[in-house]
């Protein structure tokens, strides 16, 4: 178990996640709440996640499960023995926060009722695909249909692709993240009246909740200027204002925007002299303003395709106008403001040590910190004498 | 108590999506939440602006012209009766209004300030302007997102905003509970690009760990042998527009899974070849595999594909648009996920919102209040924060301050 100073130190809580909601327990569990993770005796099946650290002993090789399953207590839980699955009872009655999503490791066998009854301040916060009814609440949905459901998928990619999925786990990522601030609030709830209580985190509905324009179109369309109707296309980076958008430079690609001070960006046009006709008074009118933002991003394209894209960058920024260089991941790993913020922080794998993320924000008093990551099973016989029950 | 945020005090400062997300949420969930603007600094139409109604239900609405250095006293005094100041300005802005989280708590050492700036404080890029598609762009999601060979394709929503939003809130509640243990408050530095970079964090595990930097896959699994895993074309466009289209996505996460799929197609014959008996022959040959199945899946249309896969085991699901979800998804219908305000703008109407996607069996949340207009909220929020009587707002208001 590692010593930490987080926001959350002393709130207890049981981690029976899969991919669905495991980001929300890592959130929690990086703010220094005590999170135990049983797995069954072969190991969680997330451990066979990639990427993998090559090289490394099976069980604790997946960077993967490293990253999502960072600061957990792992321990062994045999189902089929009715002791083990009594002490995982056990363990769930002594928790502050149960995480579970249905059909994941152990779900069936926490008997919530009498969790609940023991333990009247408990927080249960179930992560599903759908929630505990309606007619698809057992339709499978890993990331990809996940994401075809909420709507992320069908509002990402360009007229010729598919309709694309964002990387990784994003879409779960937006579940898990939902799943944190679910255990949060009911535990603010719970420490306030000493009730617990459940409450259901659908993915659908998270993924649907964070699109931005989608529904807004639906809703507002007609009061849009670019809209053609209720959806907007799949048009790669294209932004539905269509004032973002990621244009080719030498020497990269470089999201560029005139916003939020289309004039200024008018003015480094005029500096540049390629403003065309762009200043001339009629395009001032409120009628002209579509009209005035194509002209742009079509002679901003241009502009962009002059200029290398690294200078451009930084001009961009130096003039306040929030261009943004599109990086790859070697890049990203290089940048200078991680390093300057000292953002990078170690991880243990098994018995290496690599670099990697740190902290999406930083507490002025209590801060954010990873421990080691271990194999399967591991500080089994802690995680259980520290509730009032050994190994045996 | 009949919201589980009920009798939190929240101060807002923010504005355009990441902010007013966080703050959408935890007034979804009965925090009392203030959102500070003024009539200057927000223009004559923007809170009846779509992107504005859709960020800033269940708040009320205070004006405070800051720009005036009278202001500025009773700025501070609210600050010190806030549980949480949040803002996403640029780094400095609190402070130079003289309500940064040094001045304030002092006299309000229980106060938790975040500040959601683009870069975080310190650093070379600190001062950088972002939004989210610079976010996306810098920290890698860009890059990644989309098929091989391009780098223009990218996420197509303000992703990184709402996750901001949602770790804003997640800081906010775990700072929250940290203080009732230790009395104290503290202060949140919020990098909304170190949120962004966060989101690629196996992948820089894998470049750092492994020197092997991930590229753009598509729809496939970056690391993992998964296929079929893919979105098909189906039946059922009403034109050829790119938003008619009509695609399922269909997921084989293992060899079961890809039996049961050969059964719901029919067992066609090419789906007998041995190079598609293992998941790594089916990732080797996926393109082919991606043909043969998009062939079976526009003979039917998206609903048809994704019931009978789903009723055989094999994870599928229609490519939903907007307009499916408000109009057609059964689930979310059920989850009453798009409903109306509880009460009436006075110039829209009822409006029609996204409900909170989480569902508190012991303190629902169900009240939905429309968007409210700059100051409409001056004489209440005055008077319960600060004690003022309806005269003293009055005469606030009518000298500037309060406007």
């Amino acid at each position: 178990m590692t010593e930490t100073s987080g926001a959350l130190v002393g709130v207890r809580i049981v981690d029976l996640t899969d991919e669905r909601g495991i980001y929300g327990a890592k959130l929690l569990a990086d703010l220094g709440a005590d999170v135990v993770r049983p797995e069954p005796p072969g190991g969680d099946p997330l451990r066979l996640r990639g990427p993998h650290r090559e090289g490394t002993p099976d069980g604790c090789s997946s960077l993967w499960h490293a990253f999502f399953a960072s600061n957990r207590r792992f321990f062994c839980v045999d189902l089929t023995d009715d002791e083990r699955c009594k002490q995982l009872q056990s363990i769930v009655e002594h928790a502050d926060i149960l995480l579970v999503c249905d059909g994941a490791f152990g779900f069936e066998e926490i008997d919530l009722e009498r969790a609940r009854e023991k333990s009247p301040k408990l927080v249960v916060v179930n992560t599903s695909s759908f929630g505990t009814e309606g007619p698809w609440k057992d339709y499978l949905a890993p990331d990809l249909v996940a994401g075809a459901f909420g709507g992320s998928v069908g509002t990402t990619g360009d007229k010729d692709t598919p309709p694309l999925k964002t990387f990784g786990e994003l879409n779960f990522m937006l579940s898990g993240a939902y799943t944190a601030v679910a255990a949060l609030s009911a535990l603010y709830s719970a420490r306030e009246t000493g009730a617990g209580q459940v409450v259901d985190v659908p993915v659908n509905a998270c993924i649907a909740s964070c699109l931005e324009h989608v529904l807004m179109f639906v809703w507002y369309n007609e009061r849009m200027m670019f809209a053609t109707g209720p959806v907007v296309p799949r048009q790669g980076s294209l932004h539905w204002a269509r004032t973002y958008v990621v244009m080719q430079a030498k020497g990269g690609s470089i999201m560029v925007t005139p916003t939020p001070d289309m004039m200024a960006q008018l003015m480094w046009l005029v500096e540049e002299d390629l403003h065309e006709d762009l200043l001339d008074d009629s395009y001032m009118e409120p009628g002209n303003h579509r009209a005035f933002v194509t002209k742009l991003m079509a002679i901003l394209r241009k502009f962009v395709g002059m200029k290398d894209v690294e200078e451009l960058f930084f001009e961009a920024q130096e003039r306040h106008s929030p261009y943004g260089w599109v990086l790859p991941i070697d890049k990203v790993a290089a940048n200078p403001q991680l390093e300057a913020r000292d953002w990078w922080v170690p991880y243990r794998v098994g018995d290496v040590s690599t670099k990697g993320p740190g902290a999406p924000y930083r507490f002025s008093e209590t801060p954010w910190s990873l421990g080691p990551y271990d194999g399967p099973g591991a500080d089994s016989a802690v995680a259980l004498a520290e509730i009032g029950w050994g190994e045996n | 108590m009949t919201r589980p945020l009920d009798g939190l005090k929240i101060l807002d400062f923010t504005h355009v999506l990441a902010g007013p997300f966080a703050t959408r949420l935890l007034g979804d969930m009965g925090a009392d939440v203030v959102k500070v603007n003024s009539s200057t600094r927000s223009g004559p139409m923007a809170t009846t602006h779509p992107h504005y109604l859709m960020w800033n239900r269940n708040k009320r609405a205070l004006a405070i012209d800051m720009s005036k250095e009278e202001s500025r006293p009773f700025c501070r005094q609210l600050c010190e009766r806030a549980d949480v100041v949040i803002d996403n300005f640029s780094v400095g802005v609190l402070e130079r209004w003289g309500v940064g989280y040094d001045t304030v708590s002092p006299s309000n050492p229980g106060v938790i300030y975040v500040q959601m700036s683009g870069m975080g404080e310190g650093g070379p890029w600190s001062d950088f302007v972002t939004y989210a598609p610079t976010i996306h762009a810098l920290s890698g999601l860009t890059h990644l997102t989309g098929v091989p060979g391009r780098s223009d394709i990218g996420i197509g929503f303000s992703y990184n905003d709402h996750q901001a939003g949602l770790h804003s809130a997640v800081a906010i509640l775990s700072a929250l509970d940290c203080r009732r243990r230790t009395g104290r408050g503290q202060r949140v530095d919020m990098s909304q690009f170190e949120v962004g970079v966060n989101f690629v964090g196996p992948a820089l595990l894998d470049y750092f760990a492994n020197d092997h930097a991930a590229g753009p896959v598509g729809n496939r699994m970056p690391y993992d042998p998964v296929a079929p895993h893919n979105c098909y074309p189906c039946a059922g466009a009403v034109s050829e527009n790119v938003e008619d289209e009509r695609w399922v996505a269909i997921v084989c996460m293992n060899d079961e899974q890809w039996q049961a799929l050969r059964g719901v197609m029919g067992n066609p014959e090419w789906s007998r070849h041995a190079k598609y008996r293992t998941a790594e022959s089916r990732v080797e040959n996926v393109a082919e595999l991606d043909a043969a199945i998009a062939d079976w899946t526009r003979q039917m249309e998206a609903t048809k594909v994704m019931t009978i896969c789903q009723s055989a085991g094999v994870p599928a699901g229609v490519v939903q648009t907007g307009a499916d979800m408000a109009e057609r998804d059964p689930q979310l219908a059920l989850q009453k996920f798009i409903r109306s305000t509880t009460d009436e703008h006075p110039e829209l109407g009822a409006m029609t919102v996204d409900a909170l996607p989480l569902k508190f069996h012991g303190t629902p949340c169900d009240e939905y209040k429309r968007v409210r207009a700059v100051g409409e909220d001056n004489a209440a929020v005055l008077q319960e924060w600060l004690g003022m009587t309806a005269e003293q707002v009055q005469k606030g208001e009518e000298e500037g301050i309060f406007t």
